[in-house]
């Protein structure tokens, strides 16, 4: 076969693996659109339940989604972000260093149902916040902290040396300048990382189901001590649980729980290329 | 230029206006100073003095180890995996690799300019007043102060007076050198440390960074690396020459490339390899 042809296939092959992942894609979107937007009304996304989730909205679930997110954030922000400014600006490399990534690693590749489970066995019941916005918060935080370890490490490493140099050379500390150069430089990328986890957080069932999420719960939570609804596990139970709920419902809550996650990954994105232009070095 | 390149020897004429280096006190001294990278060995026991308020020049081929020493007299070498320094260096008697001693204190005495300019994606204000802050300068007349009187020593308040708010990255690459120095001085130096200071730059911004070497020299031990032997030439009231970790020839810089002493030396200021 000589190199003219065997680019045309390779090409064709190359345009087809293309498809197959982009069509999968809109069918998704396509028909959830068609069979799930008719039913997300006003009145669906801020009524409670009626009718054991027969009728009415699903406002509780889509509050405590935003609430675990919430929470999860103020987690897993911190923890991960220091985490790895630990790795990237004061850890030398070593055994230790090693180690640690590779906690991180397999961390990340812990299926998300045991981090359900430890969550359920250490805050649930060793620390006694029951199966509640905390708890949930906490797994949940747990589940993302890997993702956010390595964005942000990413993001701190892409921050320039010369930068760091300079800062030093002035006579600041290794704090100092990660607090006042390396940090802000680093924030867009940081951002990225973090809202690409609360996005996966926002969609995931199992670390909740026994650590936060309530079967059926119309009111808002007051404390954080309180479980909540929320809206995989909703969608779950409605599809599931509650004979005859009717597909309205049930397309819509997708409808609704798709929507916030593609929301949150649009502007991670957006802050992506904003900042891609934004910056100069 | 071209016609100068082509008589080496007499082309390293030290330029009438600068005065005969001075008999100043020693600001700096190194002896036997031995920096090792891992199991490598960038230094080989180095001992030389350099005199307060002169411009000191280190030369040699890429990989001499000047950049290396250089960086050791602020002790930026702390900074690279495997690095280790043995001999002594002292900065006004004090030993800056004693146990215990305060490197931060040390950097903020020890300045340092990079090869290529490096302002922080700020403001050129903030950047000025990046050193201050750090060292806990609060006062928003005060900073201001500093910051007009660190551009104007760095030759450069008249150019960026009227930007002071806009970004340091907007400002040509000399000026960003220029702004580097003066980020320099507003932590009030003794010494001020330049690692090839022009090499990313135009011969027009060169000479501008050249005249301002001059004049900062009445009042700053400087010490420059440069891949450049008419910069140093013109500058240098003082030169090492710098071999494979090796100093080679260490002396005035008038008579240095005029008449070196040692054959390499003239083999390199010569042209003949480097």
């Amino acid at each position: 076969m000589d190199a003219r042809r065997k680019e045309r296939v390779v090409f064709g092959l190359l345009s087809l693996s293309m498809l197959a992942v982009v069509v999968p894609v809109l069918l998704v979107l396509y028909f959830l659109a068609v069979r799930g937007l008719p039913g997300v009304t006003w009145e669906f996304l801020t009524a409670l339940p009626r009718e054991n989730m027969r009728a009415g909205g699903i406002m509780p679930a889509i509050m405590g989604t935003l609430l675990l997110v919430t929470g999860t954030v103020v987690f897993a922000l911190p923890l991960g972000v220091l985490s790895a400014v630990y790795l990237t600006e004061y850890s030398r490399p070593g055994a230790l260093n090693r180690l640690i990534r590779l906690a991180i690693v397999n961390l990340a590749g812990v299926p998300s149902v045991v981090y359900g489970l430890f969550g359920l066995g250490l805050f649930v019941l060793f620390l006694r916040f029951g199966a509640s916005l905390l708890a949930g918060s906490l797994t949940l935080a747990l589940l993302i902290l890997p993702v956010v370890i390595t964005a942000s490490e990413e993001a701190l490493r892409s921050v320039p040396v010369s930068f760091r140099q300079a800062s030093l050379g002035l006579g600041a500390t290794r704090w100092q300048t990660t607090w006042r150069v390396v940090l802000p430089n680093a924030l867009p990328g940081i951002m990225t990382g973090v809202i690409l986890g609360v996005a996966r957080a926002a969609g995931e069932t199992a670390p909740i189901l026994f650590t936060a999420a309530a079967f059926f719960l119309p009111r808002l939570p007051h404390s954080v001590f309180d479980p909540v609804m929320a809206l995989p596990y909703h969608l779950y139970i409605i599809s599931t649980q509650v004979p005859d709920a009717p597909p309205r419902i049930q397309w819509g809550t997708a409808v609704v729980l798709l929507m916030l996650v593609l929301g949150m990954n649009l502007i991670a994105s957006l802050i992506r290329t904003r900042h891609r232009r934004a910056r100069h070095w | 230029m071209e016609k100068l390149m082509a008589e080496p020897r007499r082309a390293f004429q030290q330029p009438v206006s600068l005065p005969p280096a001075p008999d100043g006190r020693v600001k700096i001294a190194a002896r036997g100073v031995d920096v090792f990278y891992d199991r490598f060995q960038a230094l080989k026991g180095i001992t030389l003095e350099i005199r307060e308020k002169a411009i000191t020049a280190l030369i040699g081929p890429s990989g001499c180890g000047k950049s290396t020493f250089l960086r050791a007299l602020n002790r930026m070498n702390d900074l690279v995996p495997g690095a280790r320094l043995e001999g002594v260096i002292q900065i006004d008697g004090d030993d800056i690799y004693a146990p215990g001693l305060d490197v931060v204190a040390l950097r903020k005495r020890v300045g340092m300019v990079f090869q290529a300019p490096n302002p922080f994606p700020m403001s050129v204000f903030d950047n000025i007043a990046y050193g201050p802050r750090v060292h806990g300068v609060r006062d928003k007349h005060q900073l201001a102060e500093i910051v007009e009187s660190s551009l104007q020593r760095a030759a450069l308040w008249d150019e960026v007076k009227d930007k002071l708010r806009e970004p340091a990255l907007a400002l040509s690459g000399g000026q960003q050198q220029r702004l580097c120095i003066a980020r320099v001085l507003a932590v009030e130096p003794e010494v001020v440390l330049m690692d090839e200071p022009c090499s990313a730059l135009d011969p027009i911004s060169t000479l501008r960074i050249e005249e301002l070497m001059r004049v900062l020299r009445e009042n700053y031990t400087i010490v420059i690396v440069t891949h450049n032997m008419q910069q140093a030439a013109r500058v240098s009231d003082e030169t090492g020459f710098f071999l494979m970790g090796e100093l080679i020839e260490f002396g005035p810089s008038s008579g240095l490339f005029t008449t070196p002493r040692d054959r390499r030396t003239e083999d390199y200021i010569t042209g003949r390899f480097g």
